[in-house]
């Protein structure tokens, strides 16, 4: 079957633009030209954009990009703890220069710089959007490696346990205890504590 | 954040993270008195390059939410990027994102369950291989193989038990119960423990309850009439200030290991006995939380002083690697892995409150966090 790809070179709604079509989107600017022009462009790609102002104290935490005016205290108006964030962040800079150590702790995930360029409002969001997707993953493969690092010594035991009562190699016990867990569909690290109490158990 | 102040003579800045509220308060406080001695000790010297060192402290309350939230308050409203603090390990891993996404520096003067590694963390209490390891083979050695393992309900109890109950198994020991009790634990939740020890006569109780609920377990324990010299109750984490919270007949005769008891024989040792109890008053006892509070501000300030600059890029190179003569003797902040190399030390409560050093390391126990060590194999 052929079906069509959503290429670069097709100049049709590729993938990118299907991605920015899915988002959720709270905009926290005030309904100037410039900012009325901002929501337009964003509704245009067909996302979801919910319109705010003035900026409220606590931010809504149920959205996957908040665009938001560099409004005083905005750091204490995100529903996060740094390091948490459970939004990607582009923060809508003033005229001039902005005080770097506010942007600092704000740890937005893109910066519009006014004046707006026009057309540019989407490819800015989408790139915050992707960059905290990017962020999120890094984040759950650290808590995963944690996890399995622990786990290893577990396994390790287990592996030992089965290579000294069942007489088999150290690849095989390990197979063993993978399709055990594939059978049962549990973790390998559940079999393998399962393994190491009941050996325990049993002297 | 630049260093605005760095020609101005301004205060450095750093905040304090431990509290004066909550169910692990008690040990809390004197890991702030400590870094307040240490901070005293530093202006009275001078400063650091001529600037006095002034903290901000925060009362989180013993509550994990609080404390993201004041490292929160720290880093943004205060600019602070030095925080030393936190006891619980669910009070560290709620300031790490915060660190880590601001790149602050967090000191932690307690020990852990190890098996975490930030860049954003100064890790000063002692990791499981510093601890553990020798207080298991000594309870092995003197008491027996069979342990019944008692923990208050969070991560700390759970994972220590883990590495305790991988030691027990590697020498051919068991664990013969694995109980965990609330943070806010009473006495009554500790009988049913004492009947169990009761029926199941284990060679050691081993316990990494932390908080008031120490003096529950060690009041229910005597109650129940057991004889400390045939099974004592070994710990991680009892230390000078829950016994003198329960009362030193309570807790006469159990074990506890350790980096440093306020009984460490050396020069060093007493004068900082002596400065604390000035300090806070005679009846205050040092351990090894106060310690390792102490001494990590010390380091601090030594970075400082070399690096001008308290910025985490600038001072944490400074830090890895750097050796300080401390109360518990002669330590160094693992360039490895951000842990410090301690010495392992056990003791038994003695009639005082305090603790008698009955075994020490030769020298330094280098922090190994992940065990990577310490074989898996069976024995």
């Amino acid at each position: 079957m052929i079906r069509e790809q959503p290429g670069r070179e097709s100049g049709g709604r590729g993938r990118q633009e299907a991605a920015l079509a899915a988002l959720d989107i709270v905009v926290m600017t005030p309904r100037s030209a410039e900012g009325e022009m901002l929501i337009r462009e964003l509704q245009r790609t067909r996302a979801s954009v919910r319109h705010c102002w003035p900026a409220p104290e606590t931010y809504p935490v149920e959205a996957d990009v908040i665009v938001s005016e560099l409004v005083p205290g905005l750091a204490h108006r995100l529903p996060w703890v740094p390091g948490q964030a459970k939004a990607a962040l582009v923060v809508v800079l003033p005229a001039g220069a902005p005080a770097l150590d506010q942007l600092h702790n704000i740890a937005a995930d893109a910066l519009l710089p006014r004046p707006l360029a026009p057309g540019v409002v989407p490819a800015i969001v989408l790139h915050a959007h992707i960059r905290f997707a990017y962020e999120q993953r890094l984040r759950a493969r650290i808590d995963k490696l944690d996890e399995t690092l622990r786990g290893m010594r577990t396994i390790e035991r287990a592996k030992a346990i089965l290579v000294e009562t069942r007489s088999i190699g150290q690849d095989d016990a390990y197979n063993f205890i993978r399709r055990q867990a594939m059978d049962r569909r549990v973790t390998i690290n559940a079999v393998a504590a399962a393994i190491i109490d009941s050996h325990e158990l049993l002297g | 954040m630049g260093n605005p102040t760095a020609r101005t003579g301004a205060p450095w800045r750093v905040g304090l993270l431990f509290s004066k509220t909550g169910i692990t308060s008690v040990i809390e406080q004197t890991q702030l008195q400590a870094s307040i001695l240490a901070i005293e000790e530093i202006n009275a010297a001078g400063g650091i390059n001529g600037r006095e060192l002034r903290a901000i402290h925060y009362d989180p309350g013993s509550s994990t939410a609080g404390f993201a939230q004041h490292a929160k308050r720290l880093m943004i409203d205060d600019g602070v990027t030095t925080i030393f603090g936190c006891y619980t390990s669910s009070s560290r891993k709620a300031v790490l994102p915060v660190v880590e996404r601001l790149n602050g520096l967090l000191w932690y003067p307690t020990l852990y369950e190890g098996f975490e590694y930030s860049p954003n963390i100064i890790y000063t209490g002692a990791a499981p291989n510093q601890n553990s390891v020798a207080l298991s083979q000594y309870l092995l050695k003197t008491y027996g193989n069979r342990f019944f393992l008692i923990g208050s309900d969070y991560i700390y109890p759970r994972e220590s038990n883990r590495v305790i109950g991988e030691l027990v198994r590697m020498a051919g020991g068991a664990v013969v119960g694995e109980r965990y009790v609330g943070l806010r634990a009473q006495r009554r939740d500790f009988l049913p423990l004492m009947r169990e020890c009761g029926q199941l006569r284990p060679s050691v109780i081993f316990s990494t309850v932390v908080g008031e609920a120490t003096t529950h377990l060690y009041q229910a324990y005597a109650d129940a009439g057991f004889d400390p010299r045939i099974m004592p109750i070994a710990s991680l984490t009892t230390t000078e200030a829950e016994i003198g919270a329960m009362g030193p007949d309570v807790g006469c005769g159990h074990i506890t290991a350790a980096p440093y008891f306020e009984a460490v024989d050396s020069d060093v040792n007493r004068a900082f006995v002596g400065r604390y109890k000035k300090r806070f008053g005679s009846d205050q006892t040092t351990n090894m939380c106060v310690e390792a509070a102490y001494f990590q501000v010390h380091i601090f300030a030594r970075a400082l002083a070399m690096t001008n600059s308290i910025e985490t890029d600038c001072l944490r190179p400074m830090v890895l690697g750097s050796a300080f003569e401390a109360p518990q003797g002669q330590i160094t902040i693992n360039p490895m892995c951000g842990h410090t190399d301690l010495w392992t030390r056990l003791g038994r409560a003695n009639g005082d409150g305090k603790f008698d050093i009955f075994w020490q390391s030769r020298v330094p126990v280098g922090a190994d966090p992940y065990l990577v060590g310490y074989g898996a194999q069976v024995a």
